[in-house]
Order: structure tokens, then sequence, then C-alpha cells
């Protein structure tokens, strides 16, 4: 039965990919010979315009992965070299924060502090490659200080043991005992920073600045929504869904994946000869680089017009179609997982490893093709039958809910892989099956990453400035849709107010998915009425 | 009385066949020993259904339940571990093998008193299995056995894990239970000694057969086959 529907599972998702793929690679036939000469060359690559976008595209996401990889790699040394001290967890806390905020609002935390009225500023620089790449780093760096961290806090005390005994030198040790294990873990974190920073759209959108700043992303909309161009929105599509399944090509090749949450308060061996002062420096800096942009937010929603907004009724409107979104995405995505997995783990428990695999594989798949371009597929059959912008709350949610599905499978894929390792045969022999199996077993065994996985869908969907901007119009807007409308008129008072709404709504809904489904305390405990 | 009659299984990635016979009476312990891979946890599973076995019979008490589903076999079994849910007490942990709804009347959780009295766990009712050692775990586990009264006890290597004066303890509490239940066990062990202590018969397997089956000290002391000698270090 749990093998039938996920199957059933799998059957969705491919008609969910391939629906709105073969409509693009249909319409691309139609449109064809605008820019495909029958037998020659492709004409697109002699389009300069197409040529720059790509171009920029790679430039950008490249660029935004040395630095992260490589700050990152300082930063999260510096953690290590400098080991337990106060604050240590609620700066990781914060480095966490990254990966819950809208990119929108970040892009404002940005313009706050880099913007000409900010508190560094970087005048018209910053909005173009420079401001893309502030942007990024703000997520990718934290994202890659907590991924990087763990390669010293498993470092076997030994290595600097040995290492103390045989008189290493800082770069001794360098080469000799973290290198190899970072060599390790780099390019799969690399490839993930770089598919983030190439499907990164919100940050582009607002910093990018003009046609020498635009990645596919953004050409894309631009294209279904200024250009009124559906024909080079399916080139662009494409294109940017062949240099996604390269990617991923070559992603496979890594098969240490980084964890979605990994343990970062493990105990960290005490590292000899470790002069304390650099790492300081280098923890300070990337501290004061986080948190300012989120402070001069929030300093200028302080002083911005908060009565006047909150009196508004768009906001409360847009802040309802975000939390819908988010929960029914969220919904849609734990649901889909939890019959995947059941049936993965049946699979794996039964000894069919291969099928196992390939089940829970399916529903990570979605990951490599862009949520734009699911988008765009969708925008140009559905534009055909029906109008797609009556219809933009539901389609927001559909491919919201399906783009959360590789996060839950991360998340929740491991804990029920062991569950049904451990307990399959004795729920089986004690005759506890469906709805009382997920009563007493299963939710109080799996309700931590279930918690994790709801509050992370949801945060996500509820930011997403993405599909919303594809299908939205004023009556649909959620919050970011909102705050982008208003950075776009230039509104930067409302805008911070709206930004800090949507920032609190998030983290909000986070914490309380998190620890409402998760449970609030530490051990979960349940026990039959005596 | 537990027979089987020629049970035969063969995993899917193996062109092996493993066939089964053996009988086993009522109150009677039979311990299975042998070599990892020779079959003992592969003949419990297909008793217990976890496994479908491919042609044969499993009888008890005269019904052939080879091929009822799991939850309607007379059948309990005791793991190596895991045979308590973390996040409930040792009541629940008990009660839900009497009802997995967990709503219980009156005299059942007088019975879930009695199991755990049986097996000198009265105080330990509403202790976590965290809260519980290694011995008290399996305790608990036939307290269970206890409650829900069936007819064949599957041990599989439940003694693995505990230290040698645990393992003597937990090996009495077993026979002193099925004697007084009168259920037929069978004790899945990889320690000759313990199922000298356990049992008065035990089954050698090899290669996915019961290779020799009979007295304990023609099995441990005086068997001619050579596999036996060879697992026994003789």
């Amino acid at each position: 039965m749990k093998s039938l529907t996920g199957y059933l599972v799998v059957f969705l998702l491919i008609l969910f990919i391939s629906v709105p793929l073969a409509s693009l690679f249909f319409a691309s036939d139609l449109i064809g010979n605008q820019f495909i000469e029958a037998g020659s060359s492709l004409s697109f690559w002699k389009d300069a315009y197409l040529r720059q976008v790509i171009y920029f595209s790679l430039l950008q996401a490249t660029l935004s992965t040395l630095l992260s990889l490589g700050l990152g790699v300082l930063v999260a040394r510096a953690f290590a070299r400098y080991g337990q001290f106060p604050f240590r967890s609620i700066i990781l806390s914060l480095f966490g924060l990254p990966l819950v905020i809208p990119a929108v609002v970040a892009v404002l935390g940005i313009v706050s502090v880099y913007g000409t009225q900010g508190w560094l500023p970087l005048g018209g620089k910053l909005y173009g490659l420079t401001g893309i790449l502030l942007a990024h780093l703000f997520f990718n760096l934290p994202l890659a200080v907590r991924l990087l961290l763990p390669v010293w806090t498993t470092m076997p005390a030994q290595y600097w043991r040995i290492g103390s005994q045989l008189g290493l030198s800082n770069y001794q040790q360098w080469k000799h005992i973290e290198w190899p294990a970072l060599r390790e873990v780099l390019p799969s974190i690399g490839v993930l920073i770089f598919m983030l920073c190439l499907t990164s759209f919100a940050v582009v959108l607002t910093l990018g600045g003009g046609p020498k700043s635009t990645t596919l992303e953004v050409a894309i909309y631009q294209s279904l929504r200024f250009n009124f161009d559906p024909a080079q929105a399916v080139i662009l599509a494409i294109l940017q869904l062949c240099i996604s399944i390269l990617i991923a090509l070559i992603a496979a090749r890594f098969i240490r994946l980084p964890d979605v949450e990994p343990d970062l308060n493990l105990h960290i061996s005490t590292i000899p000869n470790s002069n304390k002062l650099p790492a300081f420096i280098i923890i300070l800096g990337a501290v004061i680089f986080v948190a300012t942009p989120l402070l001069a937010m929030l300093v200028d929603a302080i002083k911005g017009p908060i009565i006047q907004v909150l009196n508004d009724k768009n906001l409360w409107k847009a802040a309802g179609f975000s939390l819908l979104i988010g929960l029914s995405a969220a919904f849609i995505s734990i649901s889909l997982a939890w019959v995947l997995l059941a049936a993965s783990a049946e699979k794996a428990y039964q000894g069919r490893k291969n099928i196992a695999q390939l089940l829970e594989f399916s529903g990570s798949v979605i990951y490599v093709v862009p949520p734009l371009v699911i988008g765009t597929g969708l925008f140009i059959l559905l534009s055909q039958l029906v109008n797609v912008f009556e219809w933009a709350i539901l389609i927001v949610i559909l491919i919201n809910g399906m783009m959360g599905l590789p996060f839950v499978i991360r998340t929740l894929g491991a804990a029920m892989r062991q569950n049904t390792q451990r307990y399959q045969r004795l729920c089986q022999s004690l005759d506890i099956t469906g709805w009382q199996r997920f009563k007493h077993v299963d939710f109080p065994l799996l309700r931590k990453p279930l918690g994790l996985s709801a509050a992370l869908v949801t945060a996500m969907a509820m930011g997403d400035l993405g599909v919303i901007a594809l299908f939205g119009t004023p009556e649909t807007a959620t919050l970011p849709l909102l705050l982008y409308q208003r950075l776009a008129a230039y509104q930067m008072p409302q805008a911070a107010v709206i930004a800090v709404f949507l920032l609190a709504s998030c983290l909000a809904a986070f914490w309380l998915l998190e620890r409402g489904i998760g449970g609030f305390k530490k051990e979960l405990r349940q026990n039959a009425s005596r | 009385m537990l027979v089987i009659n020629n049970l035969k299984f063969s995993y899917p990635d193996s062109t092996d066949t493993m066939c089964f016979n053996l009988q086993v009476n009522q109150g009677e312990i039979l311990s299975l020993i042998g070599a990892s891979g020779s079959g003992k946890t592969t003949l419990l599973n297909l008793i217990a259904g976890f496994n479908l076995a491919a042609s044969g019979e499993i009888i008890i008490d005269g019904n052939d339940i080879t091929h009822l589903p799991i939850a309607k076999r007379p059948v309990t079994t005791v793991f190596q571990a895991h045979n308590l849910f973390p996040h409930l007490d040792v009541f629940t942990n008990i009660a839900i093998g009497i009802k997995p709804s967990l709503k219980l009347n009156q005299e059942e959780k007088e019975k879930i008193d009695n199991a755990l009295e049986n097996v000198g766990l009265s105080n330990f009712a509403t202790r976590q299995p965290a809260q519980l050692s290694g011995g008290q775990r399996q305790r608990v586990a036939l307290a269970r056995v206890l409650v829900r009264k069936q007819k064949i006890l599957l041990l599989d290597e439940p003694l693995a894990a505990l230290g040698p004066a645990m393992r003597e303890e937990i090996i009495e509490l077993i026979k002193t239970l099925v004697k007084e239940k009168a259920m037929a066990a069978l004790f899945v062990s990889h320690q000759p000694d313990d199922a000298r202590i356990a049992s008065q018969r035990i089954a050698f397997m090899h290669q996915g057969r019961v290779l020799d089956i009979g007295d304990k000290q023609s099995i441990l002391e005086n068997s001619s086959h050579k596999e036996i000698q060879d697992y026994l270090g003789g």
C-alpha cells in the first residue's frame, strides 16, 4: 500500500515537472524560427543581450561562491581556533538567520547600510555586481560557516596533539590537518552555494540595475511581465534549465552532501599554539557584516511610518496571503515527502535498496528545475486556457510546495529510515498500524524533524518573491511582493516597516511551527493514563 | 507445540534455499546456535511472519499459521534491541502490547501491574526506557510477553547487549515464564554457554538448515559434526 502511494507521488512529480517543461519545449518549437535557424547553429547565441545575460549569471554566481567559500573558511577556522567563548552559540544562531530571512528583506537591509542614505554609502556602485555580491555574501557566508564548522568540530583531538608533538607551525597545521579534511567538503558546499546564487531572483531583481547586470531568472521575469515576449522567456528558461542540469550532474559526483542542520555545538578540541587575536578580529568582522543590515533596517523601520503602514489593509491582506501560501506549501511538501519516504523506508527495510534510493531521489529531482522555469512553463500553458493572474495564489502554493520537497526529504529522510529499521518489526508484531502507529510511534519519534521541515518550508514560501512576482497582481500581493512594490516606488520608510513586519512574521511562523510541532520540551514523553 | 515442516525460503539476492525442520514442545526452550548467516534469525522471522516462506508449514497446536498475517499469529518476539519505544514510559510500553489505542480498562491495567511485579520492576512503571539498564529494558519486554499471552515466544539474541551476571538472571526469568505460561520458545544465541543454561535441547544451524538437533550434551560436547566442532572451537 505504502509503495503504491509512493509510486503515485512519483507520478505526480513527473507530471508536475514534465508538463511545464513540455509546454516550454512545445512553445519553443512554435516560435523556433525566431531563434533557431533550420539545420544550422543556434542563432540566439548571436544575440548580444542573451550572451550578456548568460555571462553575467555565471560570473556573479562564480564570484559569490568563491567569496562565500573563501571568507567562510576563514571565519569557520577562526571559530574553531577561538574555541568556546561567551555568546558563541548566540552568534552561530545569528548566522542561522539568513536561512530564514526573505531575500527581499535582506536586500533592504543591504540598501540601509550601503545605499546612498546608508551608514556606509557605496553610491551608485551598490546597484550592479557589487550589490549582488554583497547580498549573496550576506546570505551565503553564514551558510558556509555553519556547513564548514563541523569539519573542525568532528576532527579528532589526537590530530592536534600529534601536530603539537611534531612541532607543526600554523601553516603546517593547515596543510597537513585542516586542508585535507576541508578538501572533502568544499566541492559539495561550493556547488550548493553556486546553485543558490545562480537561481537567486529577488537580489538580482532589486540590486541588478539594468540589462548589464541581469541574470537568466530575472531576464525570464522581465520578458514575461515587462517586454511581453514569451518567445524570449522560453529560450531563457530552457537555457536556465540546461545550466541547472549541468550543475546537478557535476554535483552528483559529490556524495558527501552537507546537512540541513549540522550540529554546531559539539565539543571543539583545544588547538594548541593558536593565536586568539586574529581569530577574534575575524569573528567580530563577520558578526558586524551579518548584523549591520538587520540592525540598520530595524532602525529605519523604527523611524518609519509604523502606524500608517500597520493601518493599511493591504498589509494585512498580503500577510494573510503569505501565511496561506506558507502553511499550504508546507502541508503539500510534508504530505508528499511523508508518502515518498514511507515507501522508500519500507523498500529499504525489505532489502530493496535500489528502489528505496530511487523513490527518495525522485523527491529531490525537482531541485534541479528552477522554480521560475516551472513557473514560466505553467504561465505559457495556462495563459492559453485561463486568466493566470486569477490563479496566482494556487499556482504559487503548488510551486512552493513542490520546491520545499527536497528540503523536507533532507530533514526527515534519515530519521524516518532509522525509525523503520528500529521499530518496523516491533510495530508489526504488536499490530500497531495506521492512525495508532502515527499517533503513538511515528509522530512522537519524528516530531522534531517534522517541526523543522514545516518551519523551513513555511518561512521559505512566505518570503518567496520569485513565483509571486511572475503571477501576482496588486490584488493578490503577498508581503514580499508588497515590499518589492514599495522598494520599486522608492518608498523606503514604508518598505523598512514592511520588511521588519515580514521578517517578524517569518521568524514567528518558523519558531511557532518548529516548537509547536517539534515540542517545547527537550524530551518528548507520552504516557497512557493510569 | 510448534512444528516446522520443510519450511523453505531464499533471499531475493541469493540462489541458496534455506529449509527448516524442527519441533518445540509446550513449556520448552529450544536454543538455536550457529555462525552468523546460518539462518537462525531468518527462521524466527519466518515464524513471526516478517518474511514469507516459499513453501512448507508452520503448525502451532495443530493449526497451520504459515499464511496468516503477522498480527494474527500467536507469536511474540523479544529482539536484541529496540524492544521499547523511547518516548513511552515502562507502563505504556507494555500497554501498547495489549491495545495499540492505549484505552485500557481496569482489569488490563492490573494485568500490567502484575506483569511488572513478575519481572521485578513494580516500582519502575513511570520510568522512561533511557532511565533503565539494558537488563531492565529486556525485563520490560518480557513483561509485555506476559501480558500478551501468546503460545510461541521468539527470543532473537535478547542477551547480546548484557553482561554475564545479567545474562544468567534474564535466562532464569525466561525459563520461569516459559514454564509457568506453558509457551514454546525458540532462543537464538551466539553464546553456547547461554544456550546450555537456557535449554535441555539445542539445534545447530548451518547454511540455512538444522544440521543437528538434540540433547545439549550431545550437541555441545559429543558432536561428531566437524562444523559444530569448528564453531565451538574444539
